[in-house]
């Protein structure tokens, strides 16, 4: 009962936490823009809370550098259940440029960490963001807790 | 006691670790940690042509995305001893200005969420909108915009942008005034604001500040002082102030924005007619160029081989600011939600700011030499 009534709160009231793992900003700067009163994101019931311990989704951004190999595992442990990674940007899919020989990136992410989505260009638009969250996240979330609670009751 | 932030932090946008020395609240002593978001760009662009360094060199920072493609593409230009035509250098002057605009403006709003203002935070990044529907309007993408090719620029404009981004910047100007007014004249936000992080005119030097953070304890420095096409046809004096504390840096940020409208202004009045590009043969060489980019000076160093790098320095003007931070501004701030935002009022980009250094200790004489 009581785990049912938090999925109807989380699925209006979803905390994110961006997380840049070695990109070019480009992709932070349209998280940021995202919470302009232009785009607003808090109109559809999403907060920015950059604590993964009390986050929903992690926003992932860049190609994953070496010294967030080990971190990067730490914080996607340290999120609660239920999760849902969404990837930001060509780079936590491909390592977009930085992918060539020379460069010290270890991309993709979901080497290190599942990733659920993932939104392409560099960097996509403030609404592309957006629609994406709005579509991925409410229903990844709910299916995530069922599937848990299901494992749950078969212990 | 030692307080760690970072590298994942409501008060940072970008990944860094804080160390902050402290006794009660008051800081005595701030290191930084860097190293998380190093990606080899320029051991990248080793044996590469322009053609393809041209876009690493955008994504080297996303704020200021587009100085840094200028300032390769100078580089190149001003080593083969060519000038772009003169209309290619007006459209320049406008994206650059734009671009100073938004980087400004995104600079000032993180420093109001830092100071947990949440309406300047909102009202300033309305305002950064109409700058970048700008931008998106004169090069047709927001943030990386891949619109300088060396040898000019890759698109025309036309009397419709410009009528455009006139009525844009009209719209930025009638509400400036009312932003800056806020700041300056309210009590509360000013005295989180005013004698906080202070760093004098030497500090500055030592710490070899630059941009509006130098310009802001009294070091009057602004390379588009130096630059072929302001000098030319431009009418630009730079604005400087003398406190050095918070509150400088923020009013000189702002100072700057109707500046950089009258320069896109003076641009389109002025525009001239002709080509936006002409082929340009690159020359085997070394030359070093700098650039003011919206957080001060950027430099590059290149050297090249026929058509490819064969070896590639930049400078950005982060890795000074936020060194001279850490050094000069946070020791004898006294709490620790002053030393967050006063590391927020310095500009930081840690994306630019990334470097390798290897010191040779067993030569003699010690070799620096950086890389990203």
């Amino acid at each position: 009962m009581l785990s049912r009534l938090k999925d109807i709160v989380r699925k209006t009231s979803i905390n994110v936490c961006i997380i840049n793992c070695g990109g070019c900003n480009g992709c932070d700067v349209e998280l940021v823009a995202c919470l302009s009163p232009r785009y607003d994101l808090e109109q559809y019931g999403i907060y920015l809370q950059n604590n993964p311990r009390d986050a929903d989704i992690l926003l992932l951004t860049g190609a994953v550098t070496e010294q967030w190999e080990d971190k990067l595992r730490r914080i996607y442990a340290k999120t609660p259940e239920p999760k849902v990674v969404l990837a930001v940007g060509n780079c936590p899919q491909s390592g977009d440029v930085f992918a060539q020989e020379g460069g010290r990136v270890n991309a993709p992410a979901s080497n290190f960490i599942p990733v659920d989505a993932a939104v392409s260009g560099c960097p996509p638009r403030p609404s592309e963001i957006i629609s994406a969250v709005l579509k991925v996240a409410p229903g990844a979330m709910l299916a995530k807790s069922q599937a848990n609670r299901e494992i749950e009751d078969y212990e | 006691m030692i307080v760690p932030i970072g590298p994942v932090h409501p008060g940072l946008k970008e990944p860094l670790r804080l160390k902050l020395e402290t006794q009660g609240e008051k800081v005595l002593k701030a290191e930084i940690d860097y190293g998380y978001v190093h990606r080899g760009i320029e051991k990248i662009m080793e044996g590469k042509t322009w053609q393809k360094c041209i876009y690493l060199c955008e994504r080297i920072c996303g704020i200021c995305s587009y100085e840094h493609t200028q300032s390769f593409a100078e580089v190149l230009e001003l080593m083969a001893g060519e000038v772009v035509p003169p209309r290619a250098q007006f459209l320049r002057v406008i994206v650059n200005e734009l671009d100073r605009i938004q980087s400004h403006y995104l600079a000032n709003s993180t420093y109001f969420k830092t100071l947990d203002h949440e309406m300047l935070f909102m009202k300033v990044l309305e305002l950064r909108e109409y700058a970048m529907d700008s931008l998106e309007l004169i090069s047709g993408n927001r943030v990386n915009m891949g619109w300088n090719v060396v040898g000019g620029v890759r698109m025309d404009a036309d009397e419709g942008h410009f009528k455009k981004i006139l009525d844009n910047l009209k719209v930025i100007e009638d509400n400036h005034q009312r932003i800056v007014d806020m700041f300056s004249e309210g009590p509360v936000i000013g005295l989180r604001s005013k004698g906080v992080g202070l760093m004098s005119r030497d500090e500055a030097l030592k710490g070899r500040a630059v941009g509006p953070i130098g310009r802001a304890s009294g070091l009057k420095h602004d390379c588009r002082e130096f630059h072929h096409t302001y000098k030319d046809y431009f009418d630009f004096e730079p604005i400087w102030r003398k406190e050095g504390d918070n509150y400088a840096r923020t009013m000189n940020r702002f100072d700057e924005i109707p500046q950089s409208i009258d320069l896109i202004r003076q641009a389109i009045e002025n525009m001239p007619k002709g080509d936006i590009r002409k082929p340009i043969e690159i020359k085997t060489g070394y030359y070093d160029w700098r650039n003011e980019a919206p957080r001060g000076e950027v430099r590059y160093m290149c050297e090249t081989n026929g058509n490819l790098i064969k070896n590639i320095s930049i400078r950005t003007p982060s890795i000074n600011n936020i060194d001279s931070c850490a050094k000069y501004m946070l020791p004898g701030v006294a709490t620790i939600a002053d030393a967050m935002s006063t590391y927020a009022s310095c500009d930081p980009c840690i994306a630019c700011a990334e470097r390798v250094q290897i010191t040779d200790k067993a030569a003699k004489t010690v070799e620096v030499k950086e890389m990203y």
